[in-house]
Formats: C-alpha cells, structure tokens, sequence
C-alpha cells in the first residue's frame, strides 16, 4: 500500500514540497560555512588585486530569467569595484533587454549605498553605461580592434546633465585600446563568453560570471589560463560572497585557504554588505537538492521493489 | 507635483504586486492549466515581444543608425557629430531580406545572409586558433611522475615564493594519476568521433566505449548544472514573493 503510494505520488505534492523547503530556509538569516571552489578564489583574487585607477570593462548579458543567479553575480561584482573604487564601463552584446537590467541592479546597490550612507558612486564620474550594441560578433571584434572607434560615439549625460562623448569621462579618458583595461568580465547567461574568449582573450585578461547551464562549456578555458577566474551558478555567488566576507590565504582564522595557490592572497571587502543573495538562496538551494536526492532514490528503490515482486517465480531459476 | 516616499513606496508596492501576480499565475501550470496560466502566458509574451521592440529600437537602432546617420547637437545647438549620410546604405540591404516572404524574389534575401555570413566566417578563420590553441595545449599534461617523496602535493602554507615554485614544478604520483586519468578521457572522446575508418578492433571499440561512457559523464555533470540553474530560478522567484513583496507591503502600508 505505502509502496503504491510513494510510486505514484502526484507531482503537485512534489510541487508543494519544493515550495515549502525553498521558502522556510528564505526566512532564516543564518550564516552558512563554505569550502569555495578553486576557480571562484581565483575570480576573487584577480578582481580584488586590479591595480589602483584603472578601469575594468563588465560585459552584461543577462535579463530576469536568469536573475536567480546572475543578479547575485553582478551584485557581488559591483560590490567589490565600488568598494575598492575602481570605475568601471558596463554595456551589453547579448541581449537589447539586458541595460534595462543591469541598470536595475545599479539602481538597487546606489539605494543601499545612501542607505548605508555611503558616498554615491556618480555616473560619468565613477562608472559609465555604454547601453546595448547588437551583433556580439562584431562588436568583440571591432573592441578587440580599436575601442575608441566603438565607444567614442556613445553620448552619455554628464554630472551637469550636459551630453558628453564616452571618451571624455574620467572613466574611460586614459583607454587607448582594451590592453589598457586590467580586466574585462562577462556576466553572462549565454555562450557570449566563447565570442569574448575568440576575439578578446589574446588582448585582456578575461573573467567571467556565468549561470550553472553555461559553466561547464566555460571551465575548459579556466583550466587553459583563457580565464582568469570563474564563478558558476548560485554556488559562484556564494563563494564570491563569502570570499568578500572573509579574504582568501590570510593569516586571520575565518580567512579560506587556498591551498593550491597559497601565495595568493585577498583581503575581505570592508565597506558594505558582503553576505546577501549567495548565502540567502544556498540553504534553500541545498534542500532542494536534497529532496531531489531523496525523491529519486524513493522512486528508484520502490520500483526495484516492484519490479522484484512482480517477476514471475519461474524466473528466479 | 513630486510624489512623497510614501506614495513612491505605495507605487513600488504596486508594480511587486503585479510582478508576484504574474509569478503566480505562471506557476499555476504547475497544478494544471487553467485558463489563469493561459492569461498570463499571453500577458508575458506580449510583454517580452513590445520591450524587445522597443529596447532594440532605443538601445541599437536609434544610437547606432538614426543618431549616427543624422548627426547630434549638444544642448546649445553645437554639431558635436557630423550626419554621415551613408548609413542610409544599411536600410535597402537590411530590407532585402523581407524579400524572403516573395517566392519570386526570395533568392534576394540571400544578399544580407550571404554578407553576414562572410564577414563571420572571415573572422573565424583567425580566431579559431586564438580560441583552441591554448585548449590543446593545456590538454598536454605530464603523466610520469617526477618525485615520489610523497604521493600527494604537499602542504604549501607557511614557504617562501621560490619554495612554492619549486614545488609547483614537480609531478606528484597522484597528480599523474589525475592526469593520467585526464588524457584518456580526452584521446576517447575523441576516438569516439573517427568515422573516417572502421573501428571494429578489439581494443579500439574497448577504448570508444571508454568514451562513450567520458561523454555521458560529462553530459550528466552539465545536466547538473542545468538543474542548479533551474532551482535558482524557484529560489529567486520565491524570494520575490515571501521576502521582497512583504517587504515592499510594509514599507507601503506600514508594519
């Protein structure tokens, strides 16, 4: 009777049952440990380790559907820069609903900045927003070419409301060609990434922050040195997270360890929040996993049980 | 008149609520379709089709095309980029490809996929190398060890920069292993793919199946992944509705 039962449990439960182990653990504010992954601490390292006044180039190409993990991404990734003051010029070539986006985020993190009472992070001045350029293909290339001819015709608004050439913000006023940008990091939800590492990665250091679904096909060039450092899914967002709460191969308890890479080093971000949307999904993130697990071991099990019941006594000779 | 905070956060509280609306009725499927799912079905792919339209138009047709083509004034009227005119060019070839709904002029259509189509492979003839070339070369890895006083790296905290390096240049037995490990799976996969001749060799068909098995590995730790992103997805969307829409309620209509 239970065995009929647990085969043929009806997926609205199982819809129930999900909702329930992702929505409690959303409620607790607990602070969770993490062994970090090799690629998230050399993500970690590179970013915070960028040199002082320089600019980093972020390419955004993501949109909501994929905000359970590239929000926490770009979240923790601006958290990092603005700590650090590092100006940055974001833009996107994936998607033309992607600026729309990530101008959300910006607008999120500068309401939890007056909130903090932080100082703001001016655009024009600290960071520019270079909007969408269609064809990625062509633009990497052209990027890769001559950035100049790329972005000197984006007029953006200045701190006066005055319209400006790209080029004639402090941001990006010392950018000659992309060699001279430390680091540029996609954010991606699609294969953008193999675009940037085809017509970018002999020029710049490359990183990137990707969604689960692309990390796989990005790891290899982690492994080949075409990327500096990766951050893979709602596990990457954490790891980031909880690197920026705890520094990398320091001498403090708290500090991770790198043990492959021990003269490696990173202090922890100071300034603002470090802990957020990473630590807040990962426990519901990890109980869903285990009623994934358990659900499919269930179901395995009773229909070896079954199967075993229901052969014919003829058969077991 | 400015809005207060307070009427802004009543607005904020508004758009969540229709945001969480929407969730709702999109995770409705989940216990059947109902004529609620196939109402925000229709709302958020009439949604996703007029921002994409838009969106295209603001950030790439208009900045990229139109703003270029005609020119731009500062606010005191100063010309601060000449009109370049040919840029009109772009539309004619552009509309060639509606050609392709005309069954007498369809093989118009071709033109702009056939420049397209040039321009990319011209450019991925070099950058295809720029791509692999570091992949292959990183897939050589050393599979004899080099130093047998421990089978495992050992602990490198606490040495000096030319302790770490001298220590990085050697191969341990279980690196070797591991890379040992690595290589096979690499040469079967691709043994997998020789269709050029015929493999019913013993130990060639032995070493395909290998990589079979490499591949399907590999495409169940990808499906992995596939899943972890689908859960964010729950995750995230759960938090909007528990977290951030409560949130918003009571910064609107007080605790």
């Amino acid at each position: 009777m239970i065995k009929e039962k647990l085969l043929n449990i009806d997926r609205r439960i199982l819809y129930g049952l999900l909702i329930l182990v992702t929505v409690i653990p959303l409620r607790c504010d607990q602070k969770l440990n993490n062994i970090t992954d090799d690629y998230s601490n050399a993500f970690y390292e590179a970013v915070s380790n960028i040199p002082e006044g320089k600019t980093v180039f972020i390419e955004s190409d993501w949109t909501t559907s994929t905000r359970g993990e590239n929000s926490g991404h770009l979240e923790a990734l601006l958290r990092i820069l603005m700590a650090k003051k590092t100006k940055f010029a974001i833009f996107s070539v994936g998607d033309a609903q992607a600026p729309g986006v990530f101008r959300g985020v910006l607008l999120r993190l500068m309401e939890e900045r007056k909130t903090l009472g932080l100082p703001a992070y001016q655009p024009f001045e600290d960071y520019v927003d270079l909007g969408y350029f269609a064809n990625a293909e062509g633009t990497l290339q052209a990027i890769g070419g001559d950035v100049r001819k790329v972005f000197e015709k984006k007029s953006i608004r200045d701190a006066e409301g005055k319209q400006r050439s790209a080029f004639d913000s402090p941001v990006l006023s010392n950018v000659k060609s992309v060699g001279d940008v430390p680091m540029y990091i996609v954010v991606t939800a699609s294969n953008t990434i193999d675009r940037a590492i085809e017509r970018l990665s002999a020029k710049t250091t490359l990183a990137c922050m990707c969604t689960g679904v692309i990390g796989p096909s990005a790891l290899p060039y982690f492994q080949s040195g075409q990327l500096k450092g990766v951050a893979i899914g709602l596990k990457g967002v954490f790891d980031i997270e909880y690197l920026m709460a705890n520094g990398l191969n320091l001498e403090t308890k708290e500090s991770v360890k790198w043990s492959k890479q021990p003269d490696k080093t990173a202090q922890p971000i100071t300034v603002g929040k470090t802990l957020d949307r990473g630590n807040r999904y990962f426990l519901s993130f990890m109980c869903a996993i285990l009623l994934l697990i358990a659900t499919v071991v269930t179901g395995n099990v009773m229909m070896f049980v079954a199967r075993a019941q229901s052969k014919p006594q003829g058969d077991e000779a | 008149m400015p809005w207060t905070p307070q009427q802004l956060n009543v607005i904020d509280a508004v758009k969540i609520t229709g945001g969480v609306a929407c969730t709702i009725g999109l995770y409705s499927i989940l216990y059947k379709e109902t004529k609620l799912f196939r109402f925000f079905e229709h709302v958020f792919l009439g949604l996703a089709a007029g921002y994409m339209v838009v969106a295209m138009y603001k950030e790439s047709l208009y900045p990229q095309w139109i703003q270029r083509m005609t020119g731009q004034m500062d606010d005191a009227g100063n010309v601060t980029q000449p009109a370049m005119f040919l840029y009109v060019v772009l539309l004619p070839i552009g509309l060639l490809g509606y050609t392709v709904f005309s069954r007498k002029h369809n093989w118009m259509s071709r033109i702009p996929i056939g420049i397209i189509l040039g321009l990319w492979a011209g450019q991925q003839l070099l950058n295809y190398w720029d791509t692999a070339s570091p992949g292959i070369y990183s897939s050589m890895q050393p599979i004899i060890p080099t130093t047998w006083s421990s089978f495992v790296e050992p602990d490198k905290f606490g040495l000096t920069p030319d302790q770490i390096k001298a220590l990085n240049q050697q191969i341990y037995p279980s690196q070797a292993i591991n890379n040992l490990i690595f290589v096979i799976a690499i040469l079967s996969s691709l043994s997998y793919f020789i269709y050029s001749f015929d493999t019913k060799n013993r130990a060639m068909s032995t070493f395909n199946r290998i990589g079979r098995w490499t591949l399907m590995i590999g495409f169940g730790a990808i499906f992995g992944s596939t899943v972890m992103a689908r859960f964010a997805l729950v995750i995230d969307r759960m938090y909007y509705i528990w977290v951030e829409w409560i949130q918003a309620l009571q910064k609107a209509f007080g605790q």
